[in-house]
């Protein structure tokens, strides 16, 4: 298990270097230069001052090199293991050895990156942390209810039902819900965007004081956000669920729990829902990287300013530092994602082995 | 493969191998190839069934969108002269779809080829009248690729590209009838086609390039047209009414059933002519995804080893970066091409595919039938994809059922966001219009939302029915 462990972690690193170069490469090679991006927003320059300021940003961020150049600069800033300083001779005076990460400054925002993806995380995590639980139970409910009453129509009304959640769009049910419960002209029940009322930094905490408080606020704005990423995971979740509890309902062990005379609950919730559990591991891979890149559309409709909405902003003005950051971040979460559910298996199913 | 006994193409499997539950009913004779069985029970729910007449249905209308819903008259009469404006606004891809919808159609119906002959057959009638259709407008694409005024790429490579396609299309139209297709219904084909080339080549398709969209309707008005046949939806799909300003933005009225949005144009009008983009992204992305997943997935499973750990560290990186964001990246930076998204969508949804070939080719390898194969000194093409693929292929159809489905949503979502198509309609850049304007256009979200939900939805029905009639435990496996 431990050598498995150590080769696993060990391949992270090609996989995460592949990536990140495809995403590079993806990049570098537009046909608008990342240059010329930045100097358009600047408005109409003079002819000298235009050179002056392209100068000025080649120099600083080193647009002007070769691209492998500048993509293994940016390797080089974000590996925790690299070249610490450069001298002026090669190599003899190059120091290498364990550094702190560099995520490099924003083009756009002219600050590191760092601190722009604070400023944004808190936002998707908590949107995330509270839809995905919800989801999660409500699938496991659901599945179990369907595989109770298999082959009745209660089950096959939820397959459809459910089958339908998930093939529903999320931006047609954003826009709907929009549309008709945060609009004056049908129901005005929910806020349209944002996350807090614009007043929220002066409430209490609590309700009192003639306002709903800061944490009803919240709650408030976050109904219609949460509901739109909670419908379509618990659906998948749900059809999972359902089939891994049948699968495990015709198991020898469960005929056996029956014929030496359990009542059918202890049979369901003790002997056959703890062992067909084990398929849903497979969604914990995706639970890391969703919590920063699984919301954007939803960010994009609700005007939520959190990971997703970093994101598409970056791409949009061609901030390769900032959105280089947020996908390694990305990519180093989903690749930790595989590796956490490789080890699940292992430890919840005693029959899984990697020797 | 011997021709005309209904073979598809694909070779029996044995007994064993085969058997869903309940599925080997007596009606059914045992000379059905594997997957007639399947397609059998795949049709046998009413939901999957109910899935499969919206996507025809859907097909239908991609079609004869031009057709269907259009500015142009059919037929009218002016100053005495008749003329058919809507047949001189057809450009290329307007007469090649419903020539290959007939093929295919024929071909369904009359059963003489084998699968692969079939859509050889297709391509290469499709090719035919492509290539009739679109040679008057190869000048104008060349005028256009020496200009280089081209975002998405070089003047060079431009120009290359459509060299390699004018060549592909070539070869296509002379290949095909030599190795591929039999002799006898390529010339019946080409017996149908001939007067369709003939008439091409009087007539050449030269779409005009300069529309104005109300000066039918002005004359109309005027009386200077005596007799006029419109189309059943009398709105090209960018016809912005510019002669109705008042007509922006309206909720459903007389003449225009689903309303208008906020450009002015016909919705109805623009979700015909959308559903040609949702058809066309999820068949040839998910074409692609299957290609390349079939590829990669079978050389991984029958050489193990080194090409299987290199496999592996590609499928995981392409399964590490979420498809969205470098789909976005990718239009955000080069543009926004309808072909690139159906290549980029195709190049990040394969990796599902691959790993289920991989899955089958790992158990098939030591089967005796490919031991045999590889004894008697097969090619490696032969044994990877005449011997095994049929064999391992059943899985690949339900991912690629499910694939359909999911890339229609991500090509929606990204019109959604602003990064599709510009001019063309799409089922989410309408959606995205549902906003514009003061208040809430719910004409303009209800319609496109729902095609783009029912289509999802029918996809995802066939696929789990197609899923069940191959295996119940078949997901399970990876």
């Amino acid at each position: 298990m431990l050598s498995y462990l150590i080769r696993r972690i060990l391949l992270i690193v090609p996989t995460l270097i592949g990536a990140t170069a495809l995403i590079f490469f993806v990049m570098a090679l537009a046909p608008v230069s990342i240059t010329d991006a930045l100097l358009s927003r600047e408005g109409n320059l003079q002819p000298g001052e235009r050179k002056a300021r392209e100068e000025y940003l080649n120099r600083r961020y080193g647009l002007n090199k070769p691209l492998p150049v500048q993509y293994f600069r940016w390797l080089n800033a974000i590996s925790p293991v690299g070249v610490k300083e450069k001298g002026p001779g090669f190599p003899a005076s190059w120091k290498v050895g364990v550094k702190w990460p560099d995520l490099g400054n924003s083009f756009k925002q002219a600050r590191p990156v760092g601190p722009i993806i604070l400023e944004a995380l808190p936002v998707t995590l908590l949107i995330q942390t509270i839809s995905m639980p919800l989801s999660i139970a409500i699938a496991i409910t659901s599945g179990i209810w369907a595989a109770k009453h298999r082959g009745k129509l209660q089950d096959v009304a939820t397959g459809t039902v459910l089958l339908g959640l998930w093939s529903l769009p999320v931006i047609w049910v954003a826009v709907m819900l929009i549309g008709y419960l945060a609009n004056v002209h049908y129901l005005k029940w929910f806020p349209a965007a944002g996350l807090h009322d614009p007043r929220a930094g002066s409430m209490s905490f609590f309700p009192g004081h003639g306002s709903a408080g800061y944490l009803l606020d919240s709650l408030w704005h976050l109904v219609l956000p949460v509901t739109c990423l909670t419908y379509g995971s618990f659906a998948f979740l749900s059809k999972l669920t359902r089939a891994s509890l049948l699968d495990t309902l015709g198991a020898d062990f469960i005929r056996t729990a029956r014929a030496k005379g359990l009542s059918e609950r202890v049979v369901l919730y003790r002997h056959a829902l703890r062992n067909s559990l084990l398929p849903l591991i497979t969604v914990f891979a995706g639970i890391l990287p969703a919590m920063i890149t699984g919301s954007i559309v939803v960010e994009k409709v609700f005007s939520v300013a959190g990971m997703g909405r970093l994101v598409i902003d970056s791409l949009l003005a061609q901030d390769r530092e900032l959105f280089l950051s947020v996908a390694t971040i990305t990519l180093l979460l989903q690749l930790t994602g595989f590796l956490l559910m490789d080890i699940a298996y292992a430890i919840a199913d005693p029959r899984v082995s990697y020797e | 493969m011997s021709r005309g006994d209904g073979n598809s193409g694909f070779p029996v499997r044995p007994a064993v191998g085969y058997a869903p539950g309940g599925a080997m009913s007596d009606d059914l004779p045992l000379r059905r190839t594997y997957l007639q069985h399947v397609v059998h029970d795949t049709l046998v729910p009413v939901a999957s069934r109910l899935g499969l007449a919206w996507v025809v249905c859907l097909a239908f209308f991609a079609v004869t969108a031009p057709f269907i819903a259009n500015s142009h008259p059919i037929l009218m009469q002016e100053a005495g002269r008749w003329s058919s404006p809507m047949l001189k606004s057809l450009e290329p891809a307007d007469i090649v779809l419903p020539v290959a919808a007939i093929a295919a159609a024929v071909l369904l119906v009359r059963r003489k080829l084998s699968a692969g002959q079939g859509l050889g057959m297709v391509a290469w009638v499709s090719a035919v009248t492509y290539a009739a259709t679109a040679w008057p407008s190869a000048p104008q694409y060349y005028a256009t690729l020496r200009g280089a005024r081209l975002e998405l790429m070089s003047a060079w490579a431009a120009w290359t590209l459509l060299r390699f396609v004018g060549a592909m299309v070539v070869m296509m139209i002379v290949l095909l009838p030599i190795f591929v297709l039999p002799r006898r219904a390529t010339m019946v084909a080409g017996a149908c086609l001939a007067p369709l080339v003939v008439l091409t080549l009087v007539f050449p398709v030269r779409p005009p390039e300069l529309v104005v969209y109300e000066r039918y309707r002005q004359k109309e008005g005027s009386g200077q047209i005596t007799f006029v046949l419109r189309a059943m939806v009398p709105y090209s799909a960018n016809d912005r009414l510019r002669d109705q300003p008042e007509l922006r933005l309206t909720p459903p009225r007389r003449g225009h059933p689903l309303g208008t949005e906020p450009n002015g144009a016909d919705v109805l009008s623009r979700m015909i002519h959308a559903s040609r983009i949702a058809l066309s992204i999820g068949f040839i992305a998910t074409g692609i995804a299957v290609v390349v997943g079939v590829i990669v997935g079978g050389l991984m499973g029958y050489f193990v080893g080194t090409v299987d750990l290199l496999g592996m560290r590609l499928i995981e990186i392409f399964q590490a970066i979420p498809r969205l964001v470098l789909l976005v990246a990718i239009t955000a930076s080069y543009g926004r091409s309808l072909y690139l998204m159906m290549a980029v969508i195709g190049m990040l949804s394969w990796t599902g595919d691959a790993r289920f070939i991989r899955a089958e080719f790992l158990k098939l390898r030591k089967e005796d039938f490919v031991q045999a194969a590889v004894a008697a000194g097969l090619p490696l093409r032969s044994i990877l994809f005449r011997h095994m693929l049929p064999n391992g292929i059943a899985p690949v159809l339900v991912s690629a059922s499910f694939g359909v489905a999911s890339a229609i949503l991500l090509e929606s979502t990204l019109s959604f966001l602003g990064l599709g198509l510009v001019d063309e309609p799409s089922w989410g850049q309408m959606l995205n219009q549902a906003r514009e304007g003061s208040g809430f256009n719910w004409w303009i979200a209800l319609f496109p939302g729902a095609a783009i939900f029912l289509t999802v939805f029918a996809y995802n029905l066939v696929g789990e029915s197609l899923r069940d009639a191959l295996d119940p435990k078949l997901l399970k496996r990876e």
